[in-house]
């Protein structure tokens, strides 16, 4: 019996329901602002039931990109398509029940509590009539145990830390109860020991719950430690994808970033670990 | 195996965490319902209580009979049903559509100041009403449909200046106050072309009073109160969603565009017709929502609860410019006398937790 076998406890393992596949695929995508293309006739498949990071420079369309997959922005051509379907043809209902979104600053009322937020997430499995049910309560439960937010409940989110309220938010995502949960740049405002934190809960998510997770995130490193498919993208167009192992070279991470840098396995878990050269002192590599 | 050793455990543990929740979940409910209750009491205390007083004393129990027709003695219901009523009933009516078109206007923009009085929704209003008024001649009901005509049209203006990509209630409030500014512009314009009869009765308009209520305004008003309130609490759940910002709640499946125009379009009739009614009615909008909030508490929702709080603004600022002071006042002086320190408040404290009004 491996790790990954070990059951999940069982409160949560019982109400969740099991994962259903999903298919999210951009073809021929492009997408761009106020009559700017910001990303060019793109295809990609995200894996299904895999942690998928989308990285890039600043400016590079990736969070374009996500934006793109979960609606919020109307493909200027080509299209996304869920199941088979473009986007446009599912009721918007519909895709809220599929997939959930953590947006970059997502914004709450003054004074609300961690429970109301989060069971604000509820909203696409109730209806103009169908109010609060005992499977709302449900869900409510399962997204903070699952975030390790149950005693927080009653907190107002100002009161919380930064990682804290991330979690939070994640956990409001959660009781949406969709099998996609997209995130935007998750951990930008939190310390180096929350990222870790918030990744490991993205990592759960994953492996306990069955979560098909994709998010952009700035760390190239934190990336290939998390991701299981990583996608790199420069100027609007996907550079490489594939396993972290795979893809990121001294080479690609010169293409996507114009960063000089070695790569070298992490002493941790021997994923692709990048150490920037640093310009001025990249003329004077010292070798091992 | 594996799952018969592991059963016991959660049965004992999981509906224990279950229970705190759904308990807190009912705890903020009941205070909710409860807050609102207490609210409607004292609402209610006050409108009874606007029309107990005055040069002949009438019996709280003689109010209620007169009101709802059970009385017989002549005296009494031409005291109570001609004399007092109508003004009582335009408070009531007033201070409950500004309250409930406050709230609305603050929580879809996500900030306190966002109240219709001061983006450009009231003194839209007031411009077409009182140009109306002067120029035209009109009365009556006409004056309500220009006060509905020219609320629209200011907050379509807002609205579509305000606009790009999505609203966000920062520059809707900067744009608001513009666009204010140029409907109050005009209210003088029309003002200094007023010959001085009109002019006075247009002043006193502008600084409202529930006593110059007409018999087909209130009734307008009333009427759209029970067509508004119904498809307000069902928008709430939408409102709920909207709160999160555009991003958040179009992820949730909420029709964003479509759904905001139809909340602001409830609350901008409100405050039209109510604005018809009594005048702009200083300050109610922007003051009921955050002391309806401070008393639901925190993740209550507090729709209900903000219009009765705008009611019993007005009530009581109605009782204090009718019988407390040496002479009459308009009802809007009073208010406005207690909603600018509150502003000024809101101001600095706003500041000072940077988030920049």
């Amino acid at each position: 019996m491996t790790d990954r076998e070990i059951p999940p406890p069982v409160a949560l393992a019982a109400a969740d329901a099991p994962s259903r596949h999903h298919d999210l695929r951009a073809r021929d995508l492009t997408l761009g602002y106020n009559g700017v293309d910001i990303v060019h006739s793109l295809d990609l498949d995200v894996p299904d039931g895999k942690v998928t990071v989308i990285v890039g420079a600043n400016g590079c369309g990736k969070s374009t990109l996500l934006r793109g997959l979960v609606r919020l922005l109307k493909p200027r051509s080509g299209a996304v398509e869920l199941d088979g379907q473009p986007l446009k043809e599912w009721n918007s209902t519909e895709i809220a029940r599929v997939m959930g979104l953590l947006p970059q600053n997502p914004v709450a009322p003054d004074g609300i509590t961690v429970a109301d937020l989060v069971g604000r997430g509820r909203y696409p499995h109730q209806g103009w009539f169908r109010r609060w049910s005992a499977e709302d309560d449900a869900a409510v439960e399962i997204a903070l145990a699952a975030t390790h937010t149950t005693e927080l409940a009653g907190r107002t989110l100002a009161e919380l830390s930064g990682g804290q309220r991330q979690r939070v938010w994640i956990a409001m995502v959660l009781a949406q109860d969709t099998d996609l949960v997209l995130l935007d740049e998750p951990t930008t405002f939190l310390d180096i020991s929350h990222q870790v934190d918030l990744l490991d809960l993205l990592d759960e998510l994953n492996t306990e719950h069955g979560k098909t997770v994709v998010m952009v995130l700035h760390d190239l490193n934190l990336a290939c430690r998390y991701a299981q498919h990583i996608v790199a993208m420069k100027d609007g167009h996907i550079i490489a994808q594939g396993s972290p192992t795979d893809i990121i070279t001294a080479e690609v991470v010169q293409d996507v970033f114009g960063l000089p840098c070695q790569v070298v396995p992490d002493p941790v878990t021997g994923t692709p670990l990048v150490v920037p050269l640093g310009r001025s002192r990249a003329a004077a590599p010292t070798a091992p | 195996m594996a799952l018969l050793e592991r059963d016991p455990a959660p049965a004992a543990e999981a509906p224990d965490t279950h229970s705190v929740i759904v308990r807190a979940r009912l705890l903020r409910r009941s205070r909710t319902i409860g807050v609102t209750l207490v609210l409607a009491a004292v609402a209610f205390a006050l409108f009874v209580g606007t029309m107990m007083i005055g040069s002949f004393t009438v019996t709280p129990w003689e109010v209620v009979r007169a009101t709802f027709g059970f009385e017989s003695d002549g005296g009494i219901n031409y005291v109570v049903r001609d004399l007092r009523l109508p003004t009582a009933a335009t408070a009531l009516a007033v201070g409950l559509a500004m309250g409930l078109a406050g709230i609305i206007f603050q929580r879809l923009l996500a900030n306190p100041l966002a109240s219709p009085d001061f983006v450009g929704v009231s003194s839209g209003a007031s411009f077409f009403a009182v140009g109306s008024i002067v120029m035209l001649n009109f009365q009556g009901e006409l004056v309500s449909v220009a006060a509905l005509v020219g609320a629209l049209v200011a907050a379509f203006l807002v609205y579509v200046l305000a606009w790009r990509d999505g609203i966000t209630g920062y520059r809707f409030i900067l744009i608001g106050i513009g666009v204010s500014q140029f409907f109050l512009a005009g209210s003088g314009y029309v003002l200094s072309r007023a010959d001085l009869y009109n002019a006075r009765e247009a002043m006193t308009w502008l600084v409202g009073a529930v006593g110059q209520a007409g018999d087909t305004e209130l009734r307008v008003l009333l009427v759209s109160l029970a067509i508004v309130l119904p498809i307000v609490f069902v928008l709430s759940r939408q409102l709920s969603a909207l709160e999160l910002g555009d991003d958040t709640a179009k992820a949730l499946g909420a029709r964003v565009e479509p759904m905001r125009v139809a909340l602001m379009l409830t609350a901008v009739v409100l405050i039209a017709l109510a604005t018809a009614t009594a005048g702009p009615m200083a300050f109610v909008a922007l003051i009921a929502g955050p002391i309806a909030a401070r008393l639901v508490g925190a993740g209550g929702s507090g729709l209900l609860a903000a219009a009765f709080v705008g009611a019993i603004i007005v009530l009581t600022a109605d009782l204090v410019a009718q019988h407390a002071l040496p002479s009459q006042l308009p009802t809007g002086v009073i208010t406005g006398a207690i909603g600018a320190p509150y502003l000024i408040w809101l101001l600095v404290s706003v500041n000072r937790e940077g988030r920049g009004g």
